[in-house]
Formats: C-alpha cells, sequence, structure tokens
C-alpha cells in the first residue's frame, strides 16, 4: 500500500534555549489523519518540538514544512492561520471569560455564520461544556478546562491538532475520556500531534509512536506492532 | 468574587437606563447656578479622560501614563486652530481627538516594540513630559508660560462661555463617546483585549493579531482624550502647560482606581466623585489635600474594585461585559 504524503515533515530541526540545544537535528512525518506520539524522557525535546511546530520557539536550523509550505520561524498567528492548533500543556485559558468566549476566540479569524455552526459541533462533542457555556472557565473541573482547550483548538478547524500531555493533571477516569476524544477526532479525520508521558493513554489513543533522546529521533513505529511490549518503549525512553 | 450575568430582560433595563441618565441630565441647567454647572462640566471632561485612562491601563492591561500627554494634545490642537487658524471651535473636537488618536499611536510604538511594565510606564510618563516641554518652548504657537486664550465665540446666537450651552454640547460628546466606547468593549474586539491583557502570548497564538489590538485600544484612548482636551479649552478658555504635568495625571490615575479599574462605570463614577470632592472640601481651607487623601485612601482600602463593585453587587444590570473583576 502507498503511504500518503506527509502532512507535516520535520527535517533536521534544531532549537535550543539560549546556548543549551535541546532539539538536535530530529527528523520525523506527521501523516494525515493520524495521530502520532511523541514518548521520550523528560528535557528530551517533546514539547519544545510542539513548540517548535506552532512557532512559540524559533527553530535555529532545519525545516518544519506543513503541506508543502515551509512554516519554521514563522510568527505563532501566522502559523495558526495555517491550520496548526495546540493544545499546550497549560491550557493557556482565558480564566474569567466564560467558556463560550473562550470557545469563540479560538475563531476570532473566521467570522460570519460559520462561527456558530462551528461552536455547535464542539457542544455536540462536548455537551457538558454545553451545559458550562455561560460560566468563567476557572469555575471548571481540570477535565472540563483541558475540553475547553481542545474546543477551543477545535474552533479553528484545524488540519493539525497538537497536543501537549493532554491528561496532565487528570485522573485516570478523565485519560479514559481523553482517549475516546482523540478516537472521535481520528474518526473526524484531525491529524494530530501529541506529547503524552501516560503510555497507557499514548499507546490507547495513537496510531505511531516516535522516541525522543537528547533531542534525536532513535526509535519509532506502529503501535499495533508494539502492543503489549510497552516494557521495551520504556527501556528504550528511560534506560 | 463572582459576578451573575445580567438577564436578557436587565440588559434591556441596562439600555432604558444608559439612555434615560443623558436625558435627566438635559434638566440639569434648571436646577443649578453658574458654579455648579462649572462643576458638572468639569465632571463631564474628567469622565471622558478617566475612561480613556482606564481602557488602557485597565482593560488592556498596559501600564502607559501617556494619558495626560493625549489630553493636552487635544487641548492645545483645539486652541491652536481656533486661535490661530480661525475654525470655528466645535469642529477642532473630532479634530483635537484624530490628534490625540496620533498621540495614541506614538504612544502605542512602545508597546507594540515589547516593552512592558514599569518601562512602560516610564517611557510613557517621558512622553507625557516631553509634550509639556513642547508646549513651553514653542511660544509662537503655543504661547509658552503664558498660555493661549481661545477665541470668544458665539453658536446658534449664544456665547460660547455660556456654561449652559457648553454643559448641552460636552453632554452630547460625552455620551456619543462613552457609547461608543462601550460598544467597542461589548464587541469581538473587546474580548480580543481582555485576552490580550489575561495572556498575550496564547492570544497571539490563537492569530489574533495582538499588536492591531493593542493600537486600535491606544488610538481610541488618545481619541477620546483628545476630544476631553478640546473640551477642556473651551471650559477654561484658556491653555496653560501647568495644566497637563503630573498632578493632573495623578488625579486622573486615582479616579481610574476610585471608580474600578477597567469598568466604564467606575470611570464615570470615579469622575464624579472625585470632581466634585475638592468643591466639598473647601469647608475645610488648610485641610482639603489631607482629606482627599484620606478619603481617597480609604475607598481604595474597603473597596479595592472600586464603587462600581458596590453597583455590581446590588444588581447585575451594572455587570460590565469581559470586565474582569481581580481579586
Amino acid at each position: 500500500m502507498d503511504t500518503p504524503e506527509p502532512l507535516l515533515k520535520i527535517r533536521d530541526l534544531h532549537v535550543g534555549y539560549g546556548k543549551k540545544p535541546i532539539l538536535r537535528g530530529a527528523t520525523y512525518d506527521v501523516l494525515p489523519g493520524e495521530c502520532l506520539t511523541l514518548l521520550g524522557a523528560n528535557g528530551s525535546g517533546k514539547s519544545t518540538s510542539l513548540n517548535a511546530v506552532c512557532g512559540f520557539v524559533k527553530p535555529t536550523s532545519g525545516s518544519v514544512l506543513f503541506d508543502g509550505i515551509e512554516t519554521a520561524g514563522l510568527s505563532p498567528h501566522k502559523i495558526f492561520s495555517h491550520g496548526i492548533a495546540q493544545v499546550s500543556q497549560a491550557r493557556d485559558l482565558f480564566p474569567d471569560l466564560t467558556v463560550e468566549d473562550n470557545l469563540r476566540l479560538g475563531a476570532m479569524r473566521r467570522g460570519g455564520k460559520e462561527i456558530s455552526q462551528t461552536l455547535q459541533l464542539v457542544y455536540e462533542r462536548f455537551p457538558r461544556l454545553a451545559e458550562r457555556r455561560k460560566q468563567p472557565t476557572r469555575t471548571l473541573s481540570g477535565g472540563e478546562q483541558q475540553m475547553v482547550a481542545i474546543g477551543r483548538a477545535l474552533m479553528s478547524r484545524p488540519r493539525l491538532l497538537l497536543l501537549d500531555e493532554p491528561s496532565g493533571g487528570l485522573s485516570p477516569q478523565f485519560c479514559e475520556e481523553i482517549a475516546k476524544i482523540i478516537d472521535t477526532l481520528k474518526e473526524d479525520g484531525v491529524t494530530m500531534l501529541m506529547v503524552e508521558q501516560n503510555l497507557n493513554l499514548a499507546f490507547r489513543a495513537a496510531d505511531r509512536f516516535i522516541v525522543l533522546r537528547d533531542g534525536e529521533v532513535v526509535d519509532g513505529g506502529d503501535v499495533r506492532a508494539m502492543a503489549g511490549d510497552h516494557d521495551a518503549i520504556v527501556r528504550e525512553i528511560y534506560l | 468574587m463572582s459576578t451573575t450575568m445580567p438577564t436578557s430582560r436587565q440588559r434591556r433595563l441596562r439600555t432604558w437606563a444608559f439612555w434615560a441618565v443623558p436625558v435627566l441630565l438635559l434638566l440639569t441647567p434648571l436646577a443649578t447656578n453658574a458654579y455648579t454647572q462649572f462643576i458638572i462640566n468639569g465632571m463631564l471632561i474628567s469622565i471622558l479622560v478617566t475612561l480613556g485612562f482606564t481602557l488602557v491601563i485597565g482593560n488592556l492591561g498596559q501600564l502607559a501614563f501617556a494619558n495626560t500627554a493625549f489630553f493636552g494634545i487635544g487641548a492645545y490642537a483645539s486652541a491652536i486652530l481656533s486661535a490661530k487658524l480661525g475654525l470655528p471651535w466645535i469642529m477642532t473636537i473630532p479634530l483635537a481627538g484624530a490628534l490625540g488618536a496620533l498621540g495614541g499611536f506614538l504612544a502605542s510604538s512602545a508597546a507594540l516594540r515589547g516593552i512592558r511594565s514599569y518601562y512602560l510606564a516610564i517611557i510613557t510618563l517621558a512622553f507625557g513630559e516631553l509634550m509639556r516641554w513642547a508646549y513651553l518652548h514653542t511660544k509662537p504657537l503655543t504661547g509658552g508660560t503664558d498660555g493661549l486664550p481661545l477665541p470668544r465665540e458665539t453658536m446658534f446666537g449664544i456665547s460660547l462661555s455660556d456654561d449652559t450651552l457648553k454643559f448641552y454640547i460636552f453632554l452630547a460628546v460625552t455620551v456619543v463617546l462613552v457609547k461608543a466606547t462601550l460598544n467597542l468593549l461589548r464587541s469581538r474586539f473587546g474580548r480580543a483585549v481582555m485576552a490580550v491583557r489575561e495572556n498575550e502570548v496564547a492570544t497571539a497564538s490563537l492569530a489574533i493579531p495582538t499588536a492591531r489590538v493593542i493600537l486600535t485600544t491606544f488610538i481610541w484612548s488618545g481619541f477620546v482624550v483628545g476630544c476631553a482636551g478640546a473640551l477642556f479649552a473651551r471650559h477654561v478658555g484658556h491653555v496653560f502647560p501647568e495644566s497637563f504635568g503630573m498632578l493632573h495625571l495623578i488625579a486622573s490615575f486615582a479616579m481610574v482606581l476610585v471608580g474600578g479599574l477597567g469598568s466604564v462605570l467606575g470611570a464615570v463614577l470615579g469622575a464624579v466623585v472625585l470632581t466634585a470632592l475638592p468643591e466639598y472640601l473647601r469647608a475645610f481651607p488648610g485641610m482639603e489635600e489631607l482629606f482627599f487623601g484620606l478619603i481617597v485612601a480609604a475607598v481604595l482600602v474597603a473597596m479595592p474594585l472600586g464603587l462600581a463593585s458596590l453597583l455590581r453587587r446590588l444588581s447585575p444590570i451594572f455587570v460590565e461585559r469581559y470586565y474582569r473583576e481581580e481579586s
């Protein structure tokens, strides 16, 4: 079977903070419609990789090719306009704005009737948010805030969704809910690049994985092929 | 502290209340003497000055103190256009607003270069002082230390030195600018302004052009305060550089805080209360400043969210969309 043309091509990507290099020549692809998860120990460059893709940090060298467009070095709002949305680890919500205002901010650049339709779709996906549409987001639980963060990213109708530790700080019960959300997003054809420390969630939700160590890709493959052999992955990551 | 958002019925009531206040105010000249009318005219000017100030420091969250510069620019623009070019004063109001907006554009350039917090405060303070220096040292245009008098003028056959006529003009300008600002803050733009204040990086990552939001807010603030400057020029009839110094800035800042930072209602309340207060304190000669300071400090200690928070507690109709209560 032919492999489809990657939606995102990362080539020899170098990123550092000051003089400290974090990513050292990372190279990988994200295929359309898949969920790729980045695994690795703390400091291996997973979140930095996402931040470089969405423009929060500027690469020192290398290429980030999104659907044939070079986005490395562009500002975050320009990258967002190309269809890349990130749900950051900190969620970056506006705590005193209502759920609906937070969601609408995700589609600020679009406008028109379409926003209301997308908003309806987000509410159908997350009925709990519809119930709390007028509440300030600071009054929601951690899980609900994560729904707002994902919902806000979906309001922009992204072609690539970046998820930075979607299970961070959430209960195991809610991790399963996150996995289900990712399943439905995949069914809808949303391409995802995810960083996740929770291996159960990562392997439950992703199609493929790659392992980063010291800013380089050292392993990767099909999640199904690794089913039942998580120990090997753990050794690869941490030992 | 949480606030309940108004229901649609309460919002309709709020709209009625908004228009009822200026309509009732139309009757004030019937119940006031010349002195009281002069003070009320001053209140209307202070409302606009405080409104422009709170937009930048309260709603947008930028520690910028160029407000008095915008005010001086508007006042001198109006005086120069009237006295030197012979333009009818009423026509100088939008022009003074436009020049105030230009001042806003210049002040925003520091913020757009990523200068924030105390550094922005110092730069914008310096901008205000630079403008005062310019008024002093461009004597042929501004009259220098002697100031610049506005020419006598009539409108509808009534002298513009008449406080009642001035009141109706000031009221119209104030109502239009307050309403326009409220509409701006209730729109998608207002949501973006609040988002910039809450988290600028996150706002930018949502493809919201934060630079444009900052620039537009400064420009609108400059326009509102510039128009207030034109009203002030006619109010006092003679503009002097001393009117646009640190004292004016501190008084405006106190109005913003006493009313409630980032609240349009607070701007109105703060301006009205702190313009009226010194007049009442005249009964205590030699102690006015002391009492004024104590009262301002007491209000801020008792109500850190300002006078507007009192009304919000009374009824949700006073809750402003996208207003954030900081507690």
